[in-house]
């Protein structure tokens, strides 16, 4: 650490404060582990009475299990339903209501299982056999009572979200009612209740509808997400229909078990709390969850590519073009070079993007670059999306995007370029500390996928250390034709008179 | 059965834990609320400041009043483009590719937008470079450049961006929804338009400058980490010679556009789900029953526990998204929508299910529960206004902007503690109001199980285009309309006299057509000006497409029956009738239309909804030898020119019986007739027969 501090303190002084941030962050930074495994971020700020909540699962959508993809994703939906304390008229009742739905879905499937020798009518029988049991457990629900709980008690931003690697359940508190935080993410941890599963996973359906099936782009990134990775299940964007269709509460409870032991759940906490009174109720509260082993590893690795890879899906809108390259997981040596690129290409106005294919040659309409898509955990993909100008089409930006790459690899990179975009993550670091919950989701991160909170400071070092050569090698490294994987939306007008 | 056990068992256990509800919660700590210093500089601008030393950055706002609303209905979009190329046109002393590189280089922006009813320049900065981001600031806000290049370049994007403007579902139900409710013929719902667009020129955007950018006008809040002292003696010096005037500025307009009720719909062929918006006109911040209002839109669709998400989300599983907010605005009112999104089979069933929650709590008082929730709520998220002391700055900035008291929030905030069941349902039933309603449907309507008119409310088509630009007309001059009327005078004659031409009623066309290397039997009736079938007989089936001057149908083989026509393909079919030889030969009698000359031989026709045709005679016979029209092809407009030849008599007129079209300069087909007659009798009934 004292290195890394001193590199930080004086050769990059010109630019700023980024030691004096860390030290007076470290400082305020308390880091615990349960003797179950959940570890705990705290970090006091008491500039108002408020705390933000981050509790950040190490587990996703990447995850699911064959035959059940968005799995991961139903527990984002699952936590408005509450525990057995909220949510429920009368958990008793509730509980045997709910096996018996599991029991009739049961039967359904045994039923079906038969394929083609399946008898139709026990079919039918069965299936309003599973919905009457879904009725009879609906009776029992007291709607949203958990949701209702945290806004009335003044919650604000309370959501939780799947990527990928991680799920994250997060909001916000008036600072005296911190200990309500705990009574209720404690108990929904250790026992969430599946209560109202198949009409959330209606919603879950309704959600697909929504961000793939009738969306332009959303197909387009599906097409190139399942071209792009053959094997790893990156390739897995927001889960198939049809397993979202059949997705089964058992399947869940399954899952939960496996992944959401406490050694693989990580709290941060950031605002107007006293650190010591917060190890208190976090032994009072997630003390008592049992612990378990950590999940599977995740093996399947995407074999490497062996030629350019082309895909294309014909929509009514207007064309759009994505070029995705694999490239290293975020922990690997290159992935701050590869940040650095994709500034010099797309960072603010200045990025080669805007001034050559917007403003230049005026081919495109918006052009922009991710580094890590569509997450960092495994090897994953370097993606340009472009968006064509009226009259110009998707080869013409392809074509110019080429010829920008080759040039690149040929002529030096611009040292001012480095040197500012070095600057612009910077100072855009410093500006996210401003929020408690900008912050405790960023520790939390960092603890999980790099393997401490303190990267998030010390990332910033690593960047420092990139050079205009280190970018030359990632561009030749990586940005190959034989790398990468290349998505057309093409509009089709409806065929007519 | 074992995975049943971990679900349900542990439940057994009893938790040692106090259930929420036992807990027991301290005083909250007390808010800070930040010393904002206010002043006004000698010439007349006035300053905001806030120290708030967290983190070593610096950041301001100038407000200026003005707007889009402010801009010419001819003009639309020309404060947009203003405000827009206000920073990338660049300065006197530098370029805007200059002042990004400047500014990048230190991690600093200054940017310029505009909305509504406010425009504003920012800047955001390193506390150690704010005298350097300050000049130029400064630089921008009092005279900008607005180069050419910069204002081209914004032009383009905008053209490019209006020919998306229909791609997202949900974009498009937003917009449709606000524009229909304010009128798309008022300030507040005019879209940029191609036309709008081309005719802003750079000295408008000077004059927007010059007319808005004046000291009186600007109100500037800084806020970070600074010294109050020092910061104003900066300003003081910065701003000393900055004294320009002008009149006040213009009042806004107001909102008058009475939206006609009912259900307008977009039909969009690649969507499986349904945008909708329900609602009309919200109202204002400064209405007495506003914090009623507040409550009672939370109550109905504002959380993740209202009625709306209870009922549509949760119970139905209908949709993914589902809500309503009592739109307020400061000046003007703001909308009143209950809107989201559900898969197309479910529309009429979720509109149905709005509708009922909408009478129940116009018809029934809230629950106390329901009153007190979104009043504790409001309580105890009340600190979040105040957890950054930034927003406290913006918020009285605002409030002095728009002329509100500087205490609104805390007015507001007693207010709503006040508010009563009673107060719910009365409001309820005074400000909304169901015989008012827009409804707005984006969906594909082909899935639609239930029909939309089984909500028995009257149905309009929104129609889901953009206004083609004019196409680019020739200069006419009252020669070269005389000479055009002579061109077409000699066309007419030369087919048969205009008497003959105005006696056919209907054509029905027996052709052979090759399109590239497909053949093609088809058969065409044309009740005249605007009524057609056509069949077509193509290698995996018959085609039939059949339009009654509004709408049409298309029956395709493998299509489960007959489908409505998209609005593309209706567009084709206009343009199509408007190319239709027997009628294009009449345009010197029809209403709105210009014929033109363009050549010694050639004319062309024009009509006010911007279709335009060129007809070429040939000096030999008299005839029109080609017929050429701008259509729009996969890679953007083109040239399509028929080739007339083969001309015989039918019933007294001539026509060709053979047509070779070019596209692009390409040949494209050719179409052989093997019989045309004339005024058939064919009637409307055939035409559209299913």
């Amino acid at each position: 650490m004292s290195f890394r501090n001193l590199t930080c303190l004086g050769l990059l002084a010109p630019v700023l404060l980024c030691a004096q941030s860390l030290a007076d962050f470290e400082k305020r930074v308390t880091e615990f582990t349960l003797k179950n495994g959940m570890h705990f971020l705290v970090m006091e700020r008491h500039d108002s009475p408020t705390v933000a909540f981050h509790a950040h699962v190490n587990v996703g959508a990447a995850n699911d299990p064959a035959n059940a993809s968005s799995t991961a994703h139903m527990f984002e939906h699952m936590i408005g339903k509450g525990t057995a304390s909220l949510g429920s008229k009368n958990f008793a009742m509730e509980q045997k209501a709910l096996a018996a739905v599991e029991e009739a879905y049961d039967k359904l499937e045994e039923e079906r299982r038969k394929e083609r020798r399946a008898d139709k009518t026990q079919i039918e029988r069965l299936e309003a056999g599973l919905k009457k049991a879904i009725e009879e457990a609906d009776k029992y629900v007291e709607q949203n009572a958990f949701t209702r709980e945290i806004e009335k008690s003044g919650g604000v931003g309370f959501n939780a979200s799947t990527g990928l690697d991680t799920t994250n359940y997060f909001y916000s508190l008036p600072s005296n009612r911190t200990e309500l935080w705990f009574a209720l993410q404690s108990e929904w941890f250790r026992q969430p209740v599946f209560r109202e599963f198949y009409k959330e996973r209606d919603v879950v359906r309704e959600e697909r509808r929504m961000r793939v099936e009738s969306s332009a782009q959303g197909k387009l990134i599906e097409a190139l997400l399942t071209t792009a990775f053959a094997a790893h299940p990156y390739r897995n964007f927001i889960g198939w229909a049809s397993d979202i269709e059949n997705l089964r509460a058992k399947g869940a409870a399954e899952f939960h078990k496996t992944y959401y032991v406490p050694a693989n759940i990580t709290i941060s906490i950031v605002g107007d709390v006293n650190t010591a009174q917060v190890k208190q109720w976090a032994e009072k509260y997630f003390g008592p969850i049992p612990a378990g082993p950590l999940p599977p590893r995740l093996y399947t690795t995407e074999p490497p590519q062996n030629g350019e890879k082309r895909v294309t899906v014909d929509t009514e809108a207007q064309p759009f073009i994505a070029i995705a390259y694999h490239r290293p997981e975020g922990t690997h040596p290159d992935d701050p070079a590869i940040a650095v690129l994709d500034g010099i290409l797309s960072g603010g106005r200045t990025g080669k993007l805007n001034r050559e294919l917007v403003e230049e040659k005026k081919l495109a309409l918006g052009a922009d670059t991710g580094a890590t898509f569509p997450s960092g955990k495994y090897p994953n993909l370097f993606i340009v999306f472009m968006v064509p100008n009226a009259g110009k089409t998707v080869e013409d930006l392809e074509k110019a995007w080429d010829e920008l790459i080759e040039k690149m690899k040929k002529e030096p990179i611009d040292e001012a370029a480095v040197k500012r975009v070095k600057t612009k993550l910077r100072a855009g670091f410093i500006a996210g500390l401003d929020s408690n919950s900008g912050l405790a989701r960023q520790m939390a991160e960092a603890h999980v996928a790099l393997g401490s909170w303190k990267k998030v400071f010390t990332e910033l070092e690593e960047l420092e250390k990139v050079t205009s050569a280190d970018v030359k090698r990632v561009l030749n490294t990586y940005l190959t034709k034989k790398n990468r994987t290349v998505a057309y939306s093409i509009q089709v007008k409806p065929e007519g008179k | 059965m074992r995975t049943l056990l971990t679900l349900f068992a542990v439940a057994g256990i009893a938790f040692s834990q106090p259930a929420y509800k036992q807990l027991k919660y301290p005083k909250l700590g007390e808010v800070k609320i930040p010393d904002i210093e206010t002043f006004t500089l000698p010439n007349g601008i006035k300053v905001f400041l806030l120290e708030n030393h967290n983190l070593p950055l610096i950041n301001g706002i100038a407000l200026v009043r003005t707007g889009t609303l402010l801009e010419p209905a001819d003009k639309t979009g020309v404060h947009v483009i203003a405000a827009g190329t206000m920073r990338t046109g660049g300065t006197k002393a530098k370029t805007g590719d200059q002042l990004d590189e400047q500014l990048e280089a230190i991690a600093a922006g200054v940017e310029s937008s505009i909305d509504e009813t406010l425009a504003s320049v920012s800047f955001n900065c390193l506390k150690e470079n704010i005298d350097e981001v300050l000049g130029v600031f400064f630089d921008v806000l009092t005279a900008p450049e607005f180069r050419q290049n910069k204002i081209d370049l914004l032009k383009m994007q905008y053209r490019s961006a209006i020919g998306r403007r229909y791609d997202d579902a949900g974009e498009v139900n937003n917009a449709e929804f606000s524009d229909t409710v304010y009128g798309k013929d008022t300030p507040f719902g005019r879209s940029i338009e191609y036309e709008t667009l081309d005719r802003i020129q750079r000295e408008d955007l000077l004059a927007f400058h010059k007319r808005y950018y004046f000291p009186a006008n600007v109100r500037l809040a800084i806020q970070g980490d600074f010294d109050k002292a020092a910061m104003r003696a900066r300003l003081e010096q910065i701003f000393a010679n900055w004294t320009v005037q002008q009149p006040p500025v213009p009042e806004f307009p107001k909102v008058t556009h009475v939206a006609k009720p009912g259900i307008y719909v977009g039909d969009k062929k690649e969507v499986n789900q349904t945008s909708f918006s329900v609602g009309h006109l919200g109202g204002l911040l400064s209405d007495k029953d506003y914090p009623a209002l507040e409550v009672l839109s939370d109550i109905l669709g504002g959380s993740f526990d209202s009625r709306l998400f209870r009922k549509v989300r949760t119970e139905m599983g209908l949709a993914y998204s589902v809500g309503a907010g009592w739109g307020a605005g400061y000046l003007n009112p703001g909308l009143f929508r209950v809107s989201g999104s559900t898969k197309s089979e479910s529309t009429v069933l979720t509109f149905q299910t709005i509708q009922q929650e909408i009478n129940r709590i116009r018809t029934e008082l809230v629950t106390d529960q329901e009153l007190n929730d979104a009043k504790e709520k409001v309580v105890n998220s009340f600190v979040f206004n105040f957890d950054r002391p930034s927003k406290t700055l913006s918020r009285l900035f605002r409030y002095g902007y728009y002329g509100y008291p500087k205490d609104f929030l805390f007015t507001y905030q007693k207010a709503l503690a006040a508010v009563t069941k009673e107060d719910i349902l009365r409001v309820a039933k005074q400000y909304i109001q169901p015989e008012k309603f827009v409804y707005v449907a984006i969906t594909n309507t082909d899935q639609l199980k239930t029909p939309l008119t089984d909500l028995k409310l009257p149905i309009t088509q929104l129609e889901l285009k953009v206004k083609e630009p004019k196409k680019v007309v020739s200069a006419a001059d009252p020669a070269s309309l005389a000479k055009g009327k002579a061109i077409l005078a000699r066309m007419q004659q030369a087919m048969g006299g205009v008497e003959k031409l105005a006696e056919i009623k209907d054509v029905v066309m027996s052709n052979k057509a090759e399109l590239g290397p497909m053949k093609v039997n088809q058969k065409v009736q044309l009740l005249l000006p605007d009524k057609v079938r056509q069949e077509q007989e193509l290698p995996f089936g018959k085609v039939i497409a059949a339009f009654d001057g509004k709408s049409g149908f298309l029956v395709a083989p493998g299509a489960p029956g007959p489908q409505p026509m998209p609005a593309p393909v209706l567009k084709q079919v206009g343009d199509e009738l408007f190319a239709t030889l027997v009628t294009l030969l009449q345009s010197d009698t029809m209403a709105g239309r210009t014929v033109n000359a363009i050549g010694d031989n050639r004319i062309e026709i024009t009509a006010g909804g911007g279709e335009a045709a060129k007809l070429e005679l040939d000096p030999a016979t008299g005839l029109p030898a080609k017929l050429i029209v701008e259509a729009m092809g996969p890679q953007g407009k083109m040239e399509v020119e028929r080739q007339f030849s083969d001309w015989k008599d039918v019933n007294g007129v001539k026509f060709p019986f053979k047509t070779v079209i070019l596209q692009g300069g390409k040949a494209a087909g050719t179409t052989i007739s093997e019989t045309i007659t004339t005024n058939t009798g064919v009637s409307i009934e055939e035409i559209m027969k299913k």
